[in-house]
């Protein structure tokens, strides 16, 4: 049984691996805003092996003491960490409001940097061969109207995760990022169906991204199966083109 | 306090297959005369905190044993 902190387990992305790496067999410390009826469900399946913390990630300069060490003590080893958890800013970027960006990057980028921090230190504290994993987006690659903003807090955890694989490899430390292609979640839930019918024909299966397929990938990265993967970006986007 | 960081250092060296050290001196320089490189003083960092409770590095670059006990010890 391995530890997992995953951030953002409410629903969607984030409830699909928390989920999938409960049904495995493995520990999960969710972190979310605000519990759900989804987490509840999770809790009264599997009550021992899933710690929840209600957090708001905006609020990054808690993380220290709130998550690290008071919740996630320097006892419990944590064998990877999946930065899910995200905002979605999305305007035009002659409508920059630098308030709302800011916030987007509290949470997208600033928290997740944070976690990262105490997650490898207690790696290196339990000589922990760990896998961080963050979920990533198609947007970085391809460039949507409207997602600018959003497209470049995602980018910069792709140079985030690549240094942090270079940074920590020796010590089997590995890092590498999901990139998600366009899902049925609520980060979606602004489109109408004309465009999402639009996205999901720039894609060579013709349809949006599995939740299960992002979530059962997230688990291979993090298994042993993947242990000479780092540093990579793997898409998971129904062929984007 | 000045065992315990003796054994954390030593600990660190054994990794790195360097010999182990019998006594610390406080002037010791953690870089170049306890041979840690700047992955081993994270891991370092790591381990004083778990010991003591203290992040010793959080406010600024720490170079010797003599430094990390003044941190501890304030």
């Amino acid at each position: 049984m391995k530890n997992y902190l995953i951030t953002g387990i409410s629903r969607g992305v984030g409830f699909a691996i928390a989920e999938a790496l409960l049904e495995k067999g493995h520990a999960v410390y969710g972190i979310s805003r605000t519990m759900s009826g989804e987490i509840e469900s999770l809790k009264n399946k599997f009550s021992q092996r899933l710690n929840f913390k209600s957090f708001d990630l905006m609020e990054a300069e808690n993380i220290r003491p709130d998550l690290f060490p008071q919740w996630l003590t320097l006892e419990t080893p944590i064998h990877g960490f999946v930065n899910n958890a995200a905002m979605a800013y999305d305007d035009l970027l002659t409508n920059l409001n630098l308030k709302m960006l800011e916030k987007m990057y509290r949470v997208n980028v600033f928290a997740p940097m944070e976690i990262t921090k105490y997650v490898i230190r207690q790696m290196l504290l339990h000589r922990t061969a760990g896998s961080i994993v963050h979920i990533s987006s198609i947007s970085v690659h391809t460039g949507y109207k409207g997602l600018s903003m959003y497209a470049s807090t995602k980018g910069a955890l792709e140079a985030y995760s690549k240094n942090t694989a270079r940074e920590w490899g020796q010590r089997g430390i590995r890092s590498n990022c999901l990139v998600a292609g366009f899902m049925d979640t609520d980060m979606s839930a602004s489109l109408d169906v004309e465009q999402k019918k639009r996205i999901y024909q720039r894609t060579a299966l013709k349809q949006e991204t599995s939740i299960s397929s992002v979530a059962e990938t997230t688990a291979f990265l993090l298994s042993e199966n993947a242990a000479s993967i780092t540093g990579q970006n793997i898409f998971v986007d129904s062929g984007t083109i | 306090m000045k065992e315990k960081l003796l054994e954390i250092v030593n600990i660190i060296r054994d990794n790195k297959q360097l010999a182990r050290l019998e006594n610390l001196n406080p002037k010791d320089d953690l870089r170049t005369d306890l041979g840690l490189d700047s992955l081993d003083l994270a891991e370092f960092t790591v381990r004083v905190e778990s010991e003591f409770g203290v992040d010793v590095f959080s406010d600024g670059l720490v170079n010797s044993i003599d430094e990390v006990l003044f941190k501890l010890e304030k």
